[in-house]
């Protein structure tokens, strides 16, 4: 079978777009009888919040799609909010770790000198800390809210965008179009914001599903120690963590967040491989 | 060469310094009273009387201003004294040494274990790329590249120790391998999707060189083949070698706690849990340097290996 990166960026495309969709509309998909906007009544009629204690650990039926948890509450309307927390702090921190990213690789690209090696000091630095490290350390000292997590997520990841952009733009500061623009009096400012940024951004850009994959990952990782967004919002990362107490009864608490988490991070990377043109393997 | 080998040494030195000053900036940077935090004890949930405070700041030393307390951080961390646990008052160094041979065995463990699938699985896929071998190397990195540890872990859990009762359902070293088969196969298991990768993507390269072709001419084996390839393969394989050691890092911080490993990362959530700062410090500075080690002896095997690296500019760490 012969595949573009073309034909296989479009399922990982619309594959990564439904968790997004997913988590605007989440409010609207799952909410209790009595709750949720408009008085519409929900395709998954349940809480996600609402324990059920006399319908503990249902198995996935009629009723409850994908079973219910511990505490009787709907594994699919958990599943549906707490896509809410991943794509919100992951696609916060993706967007944060670029944009930091390309404004330290640009500003070491452009000026170079001490700032270059200033900048490459603190990328080197900075990765020597395995992310979920520094990120859960983190989480000892700041409030565990989602845009936390998100700015520490970024914290951690910008290296990567920096160094492509940093690349990109020690070629482009050379280019002609740079050298007419200083000879028509622009400031470094503009040369760095005008000039050389936007064109030096491509590569870092077409990293951004992987960067949203391992931050996706990453939140998932600090919920499943118990250190991500407190309860009661709904997160996967909690709900395996939960789901180990009643694996032996219940294999459909873990398996719900487990596969809908294997997905989100697997149609990124898909998408990061089509868009950065790197074949699969 | 050995002014090239000199001139990384300093480079990692120079690393470490700035991964203390980070860890220290952390601390810094949070808002809230750490002495505070500490003896807030989470089942009562009250805070501490301004005295306890107070004392407690004096006893740790945390009344001092932040150049002063960074400088003695600095020089402490470099003598590994990390100063006492918050938790149970004894030295925070010693009860990472504790943990650390755990957390070591077990990594070291994964890491043959992926060696030994890995490879074989990389050299039959380079072998005939679009065969049945690369179509499973592909499975593979889809499969554990998007599947973090604790869910390729609890899957396991699930059908090893729950179903079928062949393994326990915690770790238990008394019993042996079977009693710590799983967290090392789960960790294998994360680290054999960069291994087949990046050992698939140097054979291929190393096997269509001129120098395969003419082995080839002279009637080298396809064995003989693909020994050469990986020797010739050395130096990106020790830069996967020390991009793999974060990797485990991160991933043995889910896996002990998923499998209740006593080891390094159970420790460090244990640690943040309890708002145990000189703890939590302690280990982001052993976990950086672990790193920054391994990539900085990772470079210094490469340049020994290929001089021609000692000259050039390459960035460390990076993986070809």
């Amino acid at each position: 079978m012969r595949t573009t990166p073309r034909t296989r960026a479009a399922p990982a495309a619309a594959l990564l777009l439904l968790f997004p969709l997913v988590a605007l509309l989440a409010p609207l998909l799952a909410h209790g009888p009595s709750g949720g906007p408009g008085g519409l009544r929900a395709p998954i009629p349940w809480d996600p919040g609402e324990p059920d204690l006399d319908a503990r650990l249902r198995p996935p039926g009629a009723d409850h799609w994908l079973g219910t948890d511990d505490l009787g509450r709907d594994v699919l309307a958990r599943l549906v909010h707490g896509a809410r927390v991943s794509t919100g702090v992951g696609l916060l921190a993706a967007a944060l770790s670029i944009a930091v990213g390309a404004l330290a690789g640009a500003l070491a690209g452009v000026a170079g000198g001490a700032t270059d090696r200033g900048v490459l000091f603190l990328v080197e630095v900075v990765q020597a800390f395995p992310p979920l490290v520094l990120v859960a350390a983190g989480a000892a000292f700041f409030p565990p809210a989602a845009a936390t997590i998100a700015v520490l997520v970024a914290a951690t990841s910008w290296p990567d965008s920096a160094r492509l952009v940093r690349a990109q733009a020690r070629r482009l500061v050379r280019a002609p179009f740079v050298d007419a623009a200083r000879a028509g009096g622009a400031s470094a400012t503009r040369i760095l914001f005008r000039h050389v940024l936007p064109g030096a951004l491509a590569p870092a850009l077409a990293t951004a599903p992987y960067v949203l994959g391992a931050a996706v990952l990453t939140e998932a990782g600090l919920s499943f120690l118990g250190l991500g967004t407190p309860p009661p919002a709904p997160s996967w990362g909690r709900a395996l963590a939960d789901a180990r107490e009643s694996l032996g009864s219940a294999w459909w608490c873990a398996a719900a967040p487990a596969a809908a988490l294997f997905l989100f991070v697997l149609s990124a990377r898909r998408l990061g491989d089509a868009l950065s043109g790197r074949g699969r393997g | 060469m050995l002014r090239a080998l000199l001139r990384r040494a300093l480079a990692a030195l120079a690393t470490l310094v700035g991964v203390l000053v980070v860890v220290f900036a952390l601390l810094s940077a949070a808002p809230g009273d750490p002495a505070a935090l500490a003896l807030r004890d989470g089942a009562r949930a009250r805070p501490a009387s301004p005295e306890a405070v107070a004392a407690f700041r004096a006893a740790y030393g945390l009344d001092r201003p932040a150049a002063v307390r960074l400088v003695s951080w600095v020089g402490r961390a470099a003598r590994l004294d990390f100063g006492r646990s918050f938790r149970d008052g004894r030295p925070v160094a010693a009860r990472i040494a504790e943990t650390v041979p755990i957390t070591l065995a077990l990594n070291l463990a994964a890491l043959l274990l992926a060696l030994a699938a890995g490879v074989p699985l990389a050299a039959a896929a380079a072998r005939r790329p679009g065969g049945a071998a690369d179509r499973l190397s592909g499975l593979v990195a889809d499969l554990f590249f998007s599947a973090p540890a604790f869910v390729t872990g609890t899957a396991l859990l699930l059908v090893f120790g729950v179903r079928l009762g062949w393994t326990p359902v915690l770790a238990e070293p008394e019993e042996g391998l079977r009693g710590v088969a799983l967290p090392i196969v789960t960790l294998g298991l994360a680290a054999l999707a960069p291994v087949t990768r990046v050992v698939r993507a140097c054979l291929l390269e190393a096997l269509a060189s001129p120098a395969a072709l003419a082995a080839k001419a002279r009637g080298e084996g396809e064995a003989a083949a693909v020994l050469r390839a990986l020797r010739r393969s050395a130096v990106p394989l020790l830069a996967l070698g020390a991009s793999l050691v974060p990797q485990l890092v991160a991933g043995s911080v889910l896996v002990e706690r998923l499998f209740a490993v006593p080891g390094t990362g159970q420790l460090l959530a244990d640690s943040v849990f309890a708002r145990d700062v000189p703890s939590v410090l302690g280990l982001t500075v052993v976990a950086g340097a672990a790193v920054v080690v391994a990539s900085a002896v990772a470079d210094g095997l490469s340049a020994v290996l290929d001089p021609r690296l000692a000259e050039g500019e390459r960035e460390p760490g990076e993986a070809s």
